[in-house]
């Protein structure tokens, strides 16, 4: 592939450290140093514009079969209108996976994990991520409802035993590290249980949720991990649920914790509506705790759908349905709730919210331990950061925002007290330098020599959303993919996995495990080459140990 | 076993091949139907209808679209056939066929057994079936037999869930009696299960089900397990889904999709003439196009022993019999790679389409 030179742009890149005019060479997709004695093959003219390392998007819920359900049950929101230009099959079929990959490329994003894939359902999240075009997918494999991990805990199994099955679920199921959702809660759902806090108990195992996502926490750790265990907590949306989210942050023995969607954790219980931000309580308790990182899951004002595998909390969700229908599945483990709902700036609950989540990005001190999700799309679908990353930048944008809310609202929020801007180097702190971290991908998210060639061109203006929502160049792997906003053609994305190491045995014990109880071999849940409709659909990303 | 045949005279494959692409790209509106294919056949067929702005249909939509229609206008609860098999304490099948529509049905969810979790584990099994055909029932025992005609099945799930909310029915003293009494079992039920097959209920019925569901839900849990459509229909409906946003009966004439249920039925397609050319795709059992002119160009793709006599027929594998598919898997309610059993060289509905993307103008995103 030849080498090319963006020429004279403005590079934001903290993890180098760059904030200044310069160059960005690249070859065979990699971003190399300027060589010795050569001269370019392709020369670009970026000046004028800001040049950022491809954006990575840790928390997005993207492909699988909850994410299905909800095409289905909602075509009346995902109409499409306009036809697709040449060579970009489906590209403007609205919500579907091509549209996805299309969208995100548009926005200068180049990686993107789905946070929700259900151990059994693994191989239909995997052929969904074939045909997300052009961007790098990975996702999350959700443990802490699943039988196997709670019995072994029952049974007080050693620790080693339970790092093996967490590491042959990662492996097996080929993703970059675990989630956990509403530890136990789901499982308690079953057995008739509407609520369920960090220490309420789950029935027949004598476990608390504390438990469950303490015990997946080490094993993460144990098994060289690098994104440290991903925590939808418990209670979620629920009036004063502050006090679930900082009694979470207290439990979490010193060892590195990722918070899901903290946003919809951060409610007092204040005001005449007994509805309120602690915001600021919940951006406090994250600075003083430095293994602590967070994704907003920031609330924009839009019709949209609730995806998530916490049934517990969707079937309490479900009368407050917008419009009023819902999906609820109970699957072998922790299944799905989809149910859809549309978020008003009139409504006082909804603008609280907005503010709160507003609140954690705004009062959090460092930016690469808050991250900018909006839980697509259950606090608003992913095109929708543009809009997030212009109000982050803007306290004069804010102030008008906050002149259309609710009256109320401003006494129950810190926000308008909040001047804090966020410059372009810490909106790519948390978009890239800070994400890549966070996942331990050591060649992305950053424009130094060997890094992966995804790069993203904008034209700054006026319109800082505009900006953001079509980038001027992208580059994939060193191809051009985007220009002036625009897909012109696809290239294919990889699946990013890790391999973390266990013993074998495990395996033979999970083989009877499923011969046991199914009467199935185990192998039916895998996810083979042969299934997947390309070679080369996976890259292997590299444990921490 | 490569075979293609041309109104009943053999032809060679790439020729096959070549006359398939001329068909449908001289088309107005094709039409890419049956469908009865694996993931791999159906994501193909939908990229080649999009790319021939055609429309694209399965042979069984009537029955998945019964369920979606409910899902999409109410809502729907569901479970796993493995979570009713070790957790369900009640299970409540309804109307017949259903181990026709689901062969391995018994073995899965292994009524006869007790549950293996929850609060009624080790203990015995509630099982009823409202409607069962013939001596269908008689592989349980111990299952509770409500006979009913396929027909009264609807009705009779009205009188239940009327009498759940304590509400007249107008019925006789003793079959109130006796609808009240399984009303009781369903409540005291601590995860209960329905399982049903739209082969044999409409809309209607299956909405009145979920309705109880709920119903039922406010106090204990209950939910459903649902039996998919025939030649791959579930499997096919989920590759649409995330492909298109939409299920079959979707069609690309504007150049990007729009699903309509009587507009891409495709049937109706072919009688009306707004269909002028067809791929009929049964891949699993040659099953035949329902429409009934005969006088447009038809492609079909089936196994060698169902070639039809008329258009242009080329032979494919019987998806997870000649060669590995992804299929839906009733049984565990996702996707999964099913090894061949009998394998051959004979190509797959996708390798088929692919050598006929391959003739057709824009060439091939795979």
């Amino acid at each position: 592939m030849a080498l090319t030179v963006l020429r004279g742009g403005h590079i934001v890149d903290p993890a180098t450290g760059q904030d200044a005019i310069g160059d960005v060479w690249f070859e065979d997709g990699r971003i190399v140093e300027r060589p010795e004695g050569r001269s370019a093959d392709e020369e670009i003219d970026v000046s004028g514009h800001i040049v950022m390392a491809g954006a990575i998007d840790i928390h997005s819920h993207i492909a699988g079969g909850n994410v299905n359900t909800a095409r289905l049950l909602l075509p009346e929101l995902h109409r499409a209108i306009r036809a697709r230009l040449a060579g970009t099959p489906l590209s403007t079929a609205k919500w579907s996976s091509y549209e996805t990959g299309r969208l995100y490329a548009q926005m200068g994003f180049t990686t993107v994990v789905e946070p929700a894939m259900a151990p059994h359902h693994a191989l239909q999240t995997h052929l969904e991520f074939n045909d997300v075009p052009i961007i790098d997918k990975g996702a999350l494999t959700v443990l802490g409802n699943d039988d196997f991990l709670l019995g072994m805990l029952r049974d007080g199994e050693k620790d080693g035993a339970i790092n093996d099955y967490v590491a042959q679920t990662v492996e097996n199921t080929r993703s970059l590290g675990l989630k956990c959702i509403n530890p136990g809660g789901v499982e308690a759902f079953k057995e008739n249980m509407r609520a369920f806090g960090l220490d309420d108990v789950v029935p027949f195992y004598g476990l608390t949720s504390r438990q469950i996502f303490q015990a997946l926490q080490k094993a993460t750790q144990a098994v060289g991990i690098a994104h440290p265990l991903h925590l939808h907590m418990n209670n979620l949306g629920l009036a004063g649920n502050i006090d679930t989210a900082l009694a979470t942050i207290d439990a979490a023995q010193g060892l590195p914790l990722h918070l899901a969607h903290v946003q919809f954790y951060a409610y007092g219980k204040e005001g005449k509506n007994g509805f309120s931000s602690a915001g600021a309580l919940f951006a406090e308790k994250v600075n003083a705790n430095k293994k602590v990182s967070v994704d907003v899951g920031q609330v924009m004002f839009s019709d949209t759908v609730t995806i998530s595998s916490d049934v517990l909390k969707q079937f309490n969700s479900l009368p407050g349905a917008i419009p009023k229908k819902g999906a609820i599945f109970d699957g072998d483990a922790n299944g799905g709730g989809i149910v859809p709902y549309a978020y008003k700036i009139s409504n006082y609950y909804n603008a609280i919210q907005w503010a709160a989540g507003l609140e954690l990005f705004l009062l959090i001190d460092n930016p690469e331990q808050v991250f900018f999700t909006t839980d697509h799309p259950n606090g608003g679908p992913f095109t929708t950061y543009p809009e997030l990353f212009a109000l982050l930048m803007s306290a004069d944008l804010r102030a008008q925002h906050l002149s259309r809310l609710p009256a109320d609202v401003l006494e129950h929020t810190t926000l308008p007290s909040i001047s804090r801007e966020y410059t372009l180097y810490e909106i790519a702190q948390m978009s890239r330098s800070g994400a890549a971290k966070l996942f331990g991908f050591e060649d992305r998210g950053r424009l130094g020599a060997g890094a992966v060639a995804d790069i993203a061109v904008y034209k700054p203006g006026r319109d800082v959303a505009g900006m953001f929502r079509r980038a001027t160049y992208v580059f994939k792997d060193g191809n051009l993919v985007v220009r002036d906003g625009e897909v012109s053609h696809y290239t294919r994305g990889k699946t990013l996995h890790i391999r973390p190491r266990y013993d074998q045995q495990i395996t033979k014990r999970l083989d009877s495990y499923y011969d046991d109880l199914y009467g199935l071999p185990r192998g039916i849940f895998d996810v083979p080459d042969a299934a997947l409709p390309h070679k080369d659909a996976f890259a292997e990303v590299p444990c921490r140990i | 076993m490569e075979t293609a045949t041309l109104d009943g005279k053999a032809i060679a494959l790439d020729d096959a091949y070549r006359h398939a692409a001329k068909i449908l790209s001289g088309a107005a509106f094709p039409l890419v139907a049956g469908l009865g294919a694996d993931v791999a056949g159906a994501r193909a067929a939908i990229l080649l209808a999009e790319q021939l702005r055609g429309a694209f249909d399965h042979l069984a939509s009537r029955e998945t679209l019964a369920d979606i229609d409910v899902k999409r206008s109410f809502g729907m609860f569901t479970t796993t056939a493995n979570e009713a098999r070790v957790r369900g304490d009640c299970v409540v099948l309804i109307g017949p066929g259903l181990t026709q529509a689901w062969p391995g049905m018994l073995e899965r969810l292994a009524p006869s057994q007790p549950p293996r979790r929850g609060a009624q584990a080790q203990q015995p099994r509630k099982v009823i079936w409202l409607g069962p055909e013939g001596d269908e029932a008689s592989a349980i025992p111990g299952a509770k037999v409500i006979p009913a005609s396929a027909h009264q099945l609807s009705g009779v799930l009205a009188a239940w869930r009327a009498r759940f909310g304590g509400r007249p029915v107008a019925l006789d003293a003793d079959k109130v009696s006796l609808i009240d009494g399984l009303v009781e079992t369903l409540k005291n039920a601590r995860f209960g299960v329905f399982v049903w097959s739209a082969s044999t209920l409409d809309p209607l019925a299956i909405e009145m089900l979920q309705g109880l569901v709920i119903e039922l839900n406010a106090t204990t849990r209950f939910t459903g397990v649902h039996i998919g459509g025939r030649s791959g229909a579930s499997g096919v409906t989920q590759t649409s889904g995330w492909m298109t946003g939409f299920p079959p009966r979707t069609g690309f004439g504007r150049g990007y999709p729009e699903h309509d249920p009587w507009r891409f039925e495709a049937s109706r397609l072919v009688d009306s003439g707004e269909a002028d050319a067809a791929l009929w795709i049964s891949a699993f059992d040659g099953e035949k196009p329902a429409w009934s002119r005969d006088d447009i160009p038809l492609i079909t793709l089936a196994p060698a022993n169902a070639a039809p006599s008329r258009g242009l027929f080329i032979g494919v594998g019987q998806p997870g019999v000649t060669h590995d598919a992804v299929l839906m898997s009733q049984e565990t309610g996702g996707m999964t790679l099913r090894k061949a059993s009998a394998p051959t060289d004979a190509p797959s509905v996708a390798q088929a389409i692919s050598a006929i993307m391959a003739e057709v103008s824009e060439g091939a995103w795979r």
